[in-house]
Formats: C-alpha cells, structure tokens, sequence
C-alpha cells in the first residue's frame, strides 16, 4: 500500500519551492497589511514539513 | 483581490497530487468493500486525519471566522463542548459496537441491532442529507468564489466536482481518505500563517482583549442569560443543546465520520481515530475562529481594515478572504486559495463517500436486489459516486433558485441527528429497547423537532404553525429543538420497549453493552492505549475551557 507520507512530503516540497522561488526573486511583494516577506518564511515551513514527511517514509522503508 | 501566476501554479500543483493519488490508488480495488469500506486497512494517524477533515469542509472555515468576528471566543463552544466530549465518548464506549458487529455502515448497525425499518428510516434521511449538504457547501463556494475573484459559478462548481469525481471514483473511500489528510495539512498550512499575522498585527491577545468588549474575549463568563452574550444563549441550553443532543448527535452516528473510524486496521485503531482527532479538533479555534475575533479588533484600529458589508449590515462569509486579501500576497495567496478549495473538496468527498456506501448496502443492496455477486455492488457504487456528483450539483443549482428553500434544509439537517442519538444510546447500553420502539421514538423525535420549529420564533424564522415562545436567537431555538426531539425520542423509545416483546439475548452478543466481550487493550504503551489517551486528552480540552473562560 501507498506510503501517504511520500506524496504528502513531495506535494509540500514542491509547494514550498515554489514559495521560496517567489521569496528570492520578487522579494518584494507585499500585501496590504503585511511588512514581513511572507513568502520566505511559509515557503520555509513548507519545505521543513515536506522533508521532514520524507525522512520519516524513508526511516519506515528501511526498517520494512 | 487577483491571484497572479504563480497562485494558479500552486492550485494546480495541488490538483496534479490530489489526482495523482486516486490514480495510485485505482490497482487497490477488485471488490465492493475495498472501493465502499477500504478493506478495514487503513493505519491511525490517517483515519483520524481523515475523521477531522472530513467535517472540515468550507462552509466551516468561511463560517468560523465570521462567527468569531461575529460571537467572538464564545464560537469555540462548538469545538471545546461541542466535539471534543462526544468525540472521546464515541472512541471509548461506542466503536467497540460500530466496529466489532462487523457492519459496514451504521444504519447497518441499526439493522443489527434492531430491525430492517429502523436502518431503512435512518438510510433514507441520511442519504437525502449527504446529497443536500454537499449541494449546498458547492453552492456557498460557487458562489464565494464568484464573489471574491469574479470566477463562474458554473466553472468552478464544475471544475472542483470533476475532481472530486475523478479521484473518489478510481481509489474509492481510500483515495477519499487519503486525500482528506492532504487537505487537512494544507488547510493547517495554508490558514495558520494568517492567524498568526491577523493577530500579531492586533496586538496580540492582549491587544486584542483591549480594543473589544469583554464578552469577545472570554468563553464562559456571560453565559448565566441569553441578553448578556451575542449568542442569545444560556449555560443550559449551550450545555444540554449544543454539548450533548447536538454534538453527540453529530459525532456519535454521522455515517460520514464513524466511516473513517471504520476504514481502521484494528479494533484499537478504531477506537483511537476520534480520540486522537479529538487534539487537533480542538486546536482548530486558533486557526479559525481567532482570525475573525482579530478581524474584528484590526477593524476598530486605523490600519485600513474594515469588516465586509452587505445591504446595511455586515457580511460575516467574507470576513475570512477580506483577510487574505490583506494579509497574503501573490504566492501564499495561492496556498490560501487552495486551502479553501482543498477544504471544499475534502467536504464533498467525505459526503459522497458516505452515500455511495448507504445506497449500496442499505438501500440497493437490502431492498432492490439482494444476493448477486460482489462485483455487481462494485459496480454499483462507483455508478452511485458518480449519481451521487450529479445530484449535489443538481442541489447546487436548486439552490441558486430557491434561497430559501435552502436555509429550511439546512436547519432541518441541523436536528435530523438529534433524536437518532437516544436511539443509539438506548440501543447499546440497554439490551431491553426494541425495534419497533426505535422505529417510532425516531419518528416521534423528527415530528417533535419540526413541531418545535413550527410552534416558535426566532429571528422571523419558524413558526409557521402559530408563535407559542419566542427565542432571542435562531442558534438558542436550534438547540432547544434538539434538547425536545431528544428527548422525545428517548421517552418513546423507553415507553415503547417496556410494552413490546424484548429479543433474546443471545441475538444480542456483539451489539450491546454487557452482552459483549470488550476485548482490554494490552499494549504496552499507554499512548497506544484507547483509555489512557482518552484522559490526557480530555484534561487538555479542560483546561482550554478554563484558560479562556
């Protein structure tokens, strides 16, 4: 059976990526009442929860 | 507000994985219980995901934060009292029934139990109500979507239940599953960050307490009348309504929830899928109820937030993507946009799921044609997925047309659930009750409800038989319908049994509580345990309910 670990982890990785992308070349894109670079810090948090998703499927595949 | 580029990249993305699981997905199924049932297979931390995210569909983010902005911290009631009790209560004493008799939905249950009339009673009406309320939350979306970022009606009602379709009908209820855990993560992502800005910007909650009035801030204090808190509600009927009939009501026999439970690899895993998704549950406040509380203090500091109006009032659905608008820019609006489509999603998934299951065994299977082969009712329920698509849309449609035909249905769905709770509760723990006596007591318990709702007014609403009380608030008369159909309901039933034949008690074993051998649970790791999660969860619900009283 499918690991939902493994989507859920890719599908948060890339999302991030994506943020991040935005975060390094439009970093100066803002809404109205935000001052931070939102996208910095979600695309951040993504990327840590989607790796982290990973890591923990590949520890369960090597013990299987 | 105008997503830009990468907001549909991202929505696409996400579109991409949901897909892409029910195609994964598909080689899974060869009989009728691994597309209606998932093959009892499915581990814990995902049931439970799913037990949540199924219920978290969109009209609960949209709705939350205006009821915060609205009702304030008070709106975590539906949460702290509202689920998280039942949802223990539901794990601990009821799953060993729903779970050990082996049925495959709980109107079975109610066969098992009772009688063939009384689970053809319970299908039928909740049948009829997954139908309408996935029509229904399509419709709030269209039309919020239509609203906000000036996309059809038709295009995004069609675009959304074309996936729904797409992946419900390859993986079936597993694909459903699995994808609700995806959702859920995506709506914890996707909205956190705006709490998280909404209130910094407020001040925090300090600052927040400040600027507002003290009943926004506090969840208990102004609850001794119904004139000294917006809800128009009192401590009885906010405990006894909402905390017991309504909730337990809910969480205890909603096919679309226990389902999940149901899907779970082992007695133990069932019994710890709504505990568990009980701590979630109740941080779910924090997420989506605090934003509006912050929505409503931002509107009262020269920021440049105003609270959504509409005619001369304010419009509360739009309090959530006004926040957006302001908060997120390009790119994490997108992730925000998708939340609330991955929320819709996951709403309608856990509703068609749901009825493809009830029609296939309990109506098909019981009534129309009994005995045939298992992969005729395979095929059966993938037709049923998508008739079931079809008549939300169509309900999607109707209500465009009929506004307030709508708001009628969605009050009557609010107490169906009411009365059927005594039925179980007296059907499980008293070996005595009867199925004629459950047939009539459910029956008396809905007349009961609508009687109420025709004999009393709220708000101009009801009363359609003539004004005998009037309540301060529509919320206060929905939860004295339920506290009267309950009760009705449990009168009946007990009076009904005493009058009528019991069955024997060896036709019981496995259904009621004292016939059955509850197996303890002999893990070794007491978070492994039902019982002992159980009670460190409900101390920290405790302790919430102090801490914001």
């Amino acid at each position: 059976m499918m690991d939902l670990r493994v989507p859920s982890g890719l599908f948060f990785t890339v999302v991030g990526l994506l943020l991040l992308g935005m975060a390094v070349f439009a970093p100066d894109t803002r809404a109205a009442l935000s001052d931070a670079n939102v996208n910095l810090y979600c695309g951040l948090a993504m990327v840590v929860f989607g790796a982290f998703l990973l890591v923990l499927a590949a520890r369960a595949r090597k013990h299987s | 507000m105008k997503p830009a580029f990468i907001d549909y990249l991202i929505l696409a993305v996400y579109f991409a994985f949901v897909l892409g699981i029910g195609w994964r997905l598909r080689k899974r199924i060869s009989t009728s219980g691994d597309f209606l049932t998932a093959g009892h297979s499915v581990p814990v931390w995902i049931t439970s995901l799913a037990f949540l995210a199924a219920n978290l569909g969109a009209q609960e983010l949209v709705g939350m934060s205006g009821a915060g902005a609205k009702y304030g911290i008070m709106q975590s009631h539906f949460y702290w009292i509202g689920a998280v009790p039942a949802m223990i209560f539901v794990g601990l004493f009821m799953m060993p029934f729903y779970y050990g008799s082996r049925a495959r939905s709980v109107p079975e249950y109610l066969k098992l139990r009772f009688d063939e009339k009384t689970r053809t009673f319970n299908a039928c009406t909740f049948a009829v109500m997954t139908i309408f309320s996935s029509g229904i939350s399509m419709y709030a979306l269209g039309l919020l979507l239509e609203l906000v970022l000036g996309w059809s009606f038709t295009t995004s009602v069609l675009c959304s239940a074309a996936i729904v379709l797409a992946y419900t009908f390859l993986g079936g209820l597993t694909s459903a599953i699995y994808n609700e855990v995806l959702q859920f993560f995506l709506i914890v992502l996707g909205f956190s960050p705006l709490a998280i800005m909404a209130v910094m910007k407020a001040g925090g909650w300090a600052g927040m307490a400040a600027r507002l009035p003290p009943v926004m801030t506090h969840s208990w204090r102004y609850l001794g009348s119904a004139s000294e808190n917006p809800m128009g509600i009192e401590i009885f009927g906010l405990v006894a309504g909402l905390g017991f009939v309504l909730s337990f009501g809910y969480w205890c026999t909603d096919f679309l929830v226990i389902q999940r439970a149901m899907a779970a690899d082992s007695m133990s895993a069932a019994r710890r899928t709504p505990i568990l998704a009980a701590l979630p549950k109740m941080l779910m406040p924090f997420i989506v109820i605090v934003p509006g509380i912050a929505a409503l203090a931002l509107s009262k500091m020269a920021v440049g937030y105003a609270l959504p109006t509409k005619g001369g009032g304010y419009d509360y659905d739009q309090v959530l993507t006004t926040l957006m608008a302001k908060f997120y820019p390009a790119g994490m609006l997108g992730v925000g946009l998708t939340g609330l489509m991955a929320s819709f999603m996951s709403g309608m998934a856990g509703n068609v799921t749901a009825f493809n299951t009830v029609f296939t065994y309990d109506i098909y299977q019981t009534h129309i044609r009994p005995g045939a082969p298992d992969a005729h009712y395979l095929t059966v329920g993938r037709v049923t997925t998508v008739v079931g698509v079809a008549l939300s849309i169509g309900t999607a449609y109707l209500a465009t047309q009929f506004d307030t035909i709508m708001d009628f249905l969605q009050l009557v769905f609010g107490f169906v659930n009411a009365p059927l709770f005594a039925t179980f509760l007296l059907g499980m723990f008293w070996k005595r009750a009867t199925g004629h006596a459950a047939f009539f007591g459910l029956f008396s318990g809905t007349l009961a409800a609508a009687l109420t709702h025709g004999l009393t007014v709220a708000e101009h609403k009801g009363g359609w038989l003539g004004a005998v009380h009037t309540f301060p608030s529509t919320m206060a008369q929905n939860f004295w319908i339920a506290i009267l159909a309950w009760t009705t309901c449990f009168v009946t039933t007990v009076l009904i049994s005493l009058a009528t034949r019991p069955r024997p008690e060896k036709e019981l074993e496995g259904l009621v509580y004292g016939l059955t051998r509850i197996r303890h649970e002999e893990s070794p790791r007491w978070y492994l345990r039902p019982v002992p999660v159980a009670v460190a969860i409900g101390l920290f619900a405790v302790f919430l309910n102090i801490w914001f009283a």
